[in-house]
């Protein structure tokens, strides 16, 4: 057991080094936080629209195009050199390999998730509401879910002709229940709901992250056989 | 059952359900109350909603036999998986096309976000991934095998999209769409025309189902022989 | 010179370490395996020659587990491979010209990586000691991307023989290697002859595969059309009729 969790430490360990030494993705997805809450401060008539009330629905499709660009790249380094193919021949089970890069994509998108939070705050004076802590725990959720559905698939992707332009069309109908229970959750914490009204959704956010990475874990192996 | 047979019984099949759904919609028009709040358009309901099932039908077939594919590696599974999705594309088509038609003269808009109609698009999009991954790969075993993921993750995140497409609309009063088969009890001659249209339309997919079965494994025994004749 | 109908009976070592039975592959239509059957005993040396497209990286492919068989078996030490478990894996090191390396990783975390994922202990002591057997040392931290062919070569030999597999897979490791690199393998295939491991080598450089092995495969066209054991070869005739092996099939 101790080797699999070293197995999996390792291969985060080595995703996050050298996203330091590239900077490709946490950069791509960083510009695209920041930008996409430029574009929208000029798209949105903000004499008729409070970007509070819009806040909620915007930070999530923000999330989720911004995070697609990140994951999307996610086995780009991986074809160079047939890196993946050594890692594959390794003893370490595919299973392993998928929560690795899964969590490290988790470690690139949960900071930009909580910038996207940050540029909107910042850009349209959006008051946090009643309890940030619990959106910040959806937003983690909601990354969580994300990232192990769109990782899953960044695989599928790059085994195709096609490539990351593929993954949006794969990827977005699966998102629509963690897009409905991330931007409820959002929304009524915005306006000042009370905690215990969001849990429900908290709850089946979690739920639909565990499935997505249960079935990654079990699927992953499929995709990546030759 | 061979090939042949398959073809055979396929084909007996399809005119079957075409038959009966030709009745069907002799039924629809000229036998069948009129329903008292829509008029005449509501008859589209007799083709819609069997559309529909028949759509999750083969969807749930697709994603069954590619489990069972991946699992086995039985070649057949794959062929079935095909020829599910394929059934479940045209008639998801034929409801998506049917729904906003029956809203636009019904009740005036095309769209409603009607929870429905919104997981069959989402399906016919899961559908769509499915035959772009299965024909975008070099190694065709390796296409087969991502549409198989593809089919299995979205079998999984059917129920959730359901839940929180219904949830979503329990918030947002849309406008109220009344559905015979929502409110109080179908009259009896519209339960029994719909159970018969139901049927025709299984009929007529699983007719469509096994040509197509049976179409994929003449293929494969095309490429068998090509290879044959070549070395 | 015969040409052997049958493949040579398997050797006289105590125990078949790796064994192909009815291997088969396919690509769609393409049939790049077509039927081999092979064993090998500790110790041995192979070396497998032929034309390009012959499908020798699809052979090698499954013996190291990295390509599933369309059909037929594999078997590590009379027990099948079996693709979903890994503990096997540690007994096999591949090399071949994709250098399985990562560009912006330095030499030595590439090798930490991979000893890792193998559950290596001694990597402090062992990474150095690799290192300098491939003449790295003074390059252990410089990134993969700034080595040149020869010493990335150098570094994936290393990165391939970290785990001390008994089972060695060599997918044509001579090609663009300079000089001294070409040394440097030679010598460390030299050690790998120590009578423990059983290596396999797909090579176009006919001298250097009748050097270090023990017994010599041409393939043509997916299947073995000759086998046998390097002693009974003549090393000047061998060109000659490693053409007209390859050209009798056609």
């Amino acid at each position: 057991m101790s080797l699999y969790l070293d197995q999996i430490r390792v291969i985060i360990w080595k995703d996050l080094l050298l996203e330091l030494r590239t900077r490709e993705r946490i950069a791509a997805m960083g510009a695209f936080a920041v930008l996409a809450g430029v574009l929208f401060n000029y798209s949105l008539d903000q004499a008729r629209v409070a970007p509070q009330d819009v806040a909620a629905g915007l930070i999530w499709m923000t999330l989720v195009f911004g995070g697609l660009l990140g994951v999307g790249r996610t086995f780009h380094l991986e074809a160079q050199d047939g890196a993946m193919d050594g890692v594959l021949m390794s003893p370490a089970p595919k299973d392993a390999v998928y929560l690795g890069k899964t969590l490290a994509n988790f470690a690139l998108l949960f900071p930009v998730a909580l910038l996207v939070l940050g540029v909107f705050w910042l850009f349209f004076g959006l008051d946090l509401g009643s309890n940030p802590g619990i959106l910040v725990l959806a937003l983690g959720l909601g990354a969580l879910g994300f990232v192990a559905l769109s990782t899953l698939f960044a695989a599928v992707s790059s085994g195709t002709h096609m490539g990351e332009t593929l993954l949006p069309i794969l990827v977005f109908p699966l998102l629509v229940p963690m897009v409905v229970y991330g931007a409820g959750v959002t929304g009524r914490i915005l306006v000042g709901r009370p905690v215990e009204e969001v849990l429900g959704n908290v709850r089946l956010l979690a739920a639909f992250a565990l499935i997505a990475l249960a079935a990654g874990a079990v699927l992953f192996r499929f995709v990546v056989e030759d | 059952m061979s090939i042949t047979g398959m073809r055979r019984t396929g084909t007996g099949l399809a005119v079957v359900g075409l038959l009966a759904l030709m009745f069907v919609y002799w039924l629809s028009f000229f036998w069948v109350s009129t329903e008292a709040a829509q008029g005449v358009a509501q008859r589209i309901f007799y083709v819609h909603v069997p559309a529909a099932w028949t759509t999750f039908f083969a969807f749930g077939l697709c994603a069954l036999t590619s489990a069972m594919y991946l699992w086995l590696r039985d070649e057949r599974l794959d062929r079935a998986a095909v020829a599910a999705a394929e059934g479940g594309m045209i008639f998801g088509t034929i409801m998506l096309t049917t729904g906003p038609l029956w809203g636009r003269i019904a009740w005036g808009t095309y769209w409603t976000w009607e929870p429905r109609l919104t997981l069959t698009l989402l399906l016919w999009f899961i559908f769509l991934g499915y035959f772009m991954v299965r024909s975008s790969t070099e190694n065709p075993e390796k296409g087969k095998r991502f549409a198989a993921v593809v089919a299995i993750v979205g079998a999984l995140d059917i129920p959730f999209i359901h839940v929180s497409v219904l949830w979503f609309r329990s918030l947002h009063p849309q406008p109220v769409v009344v559905r015979p088969e929502d409110g109080p009890a179908l009259p009896a001659d519209m339960l029994t025309l719909l159970m018969t249209s139901l049927a025709a339309f299984t009929v007529i997919f699983l007719g469509l189902f096994m040509l197509r079965y049976a179409l994929e494994g003449l293929r494969r025994e095309l490429d068998v022989r090509a290879r044959k004749a070549a070395a | 010179m015969k040409l052997a109908t049958e493949s040579a009976p398997a050797v006289q070592a105590t125990q078949t370490v790796i064994e192909a039975r009815g291997l088969v592959r396919e690509y769609g239509p393409v049939v790049a395996v077509d039927g081999v059957d092979l064993a090998l005993g500790e110790g041995e040396f192979l070396a497998i020659f032929g034309p390009n497209g012959a499908g020798k990286s699809s052979l090698l492919g499954m013996l190291g587990g990295a390509l599933r068989p369309t059909s037929g078996e594999v078997l590590i030490r009379g027990v099948p491979l079996d693709f979903s478990d890994g503990a096997w894996r540690r007994h096999v090191g591949v090399l071949s010209h994709k250098g399985f390396l990562y560009a912006h990783l330095t030499a030595e975390e590439n090798l930490r990586f991979y000893g890792r994922l193998f559950g290596l202990k001694d990597l402090a002591s062992r990474i150095p000691e690799r290192l300098a057997r491939v003449g790295l040392t003074d390059r252990a931290r410089f990134e993969v991307r700034q080595l040149s062919h020869g010493m990335r070569q150098r570094l994936s030999l290393a990165r391939a023989l970290l785990h001390d597999p008994d089972v060695v897979l060599l997918d044509e490791p001579y090609t663009g290697l300079d000089p001294s690199a070409a040394s440097v393998l030679r010598d460390v295939l030299r050690e790998l002859r120590d009578g423990r491991r059983t290596v396999v080598m797909v090579t176009h450089n006919l001298s250097e595969g009748l050097q270090l092995s023990t017994r010599v495969t041409i393939q043509v066209e997916g299947r073995l059309a000759w086998e046998g054991p390097t002693a009974s070869l003549e090393r000047e005739g061998f060109e000659a009729f490693y053409h007209k092996v390859v050209e009798g099939r056609t």
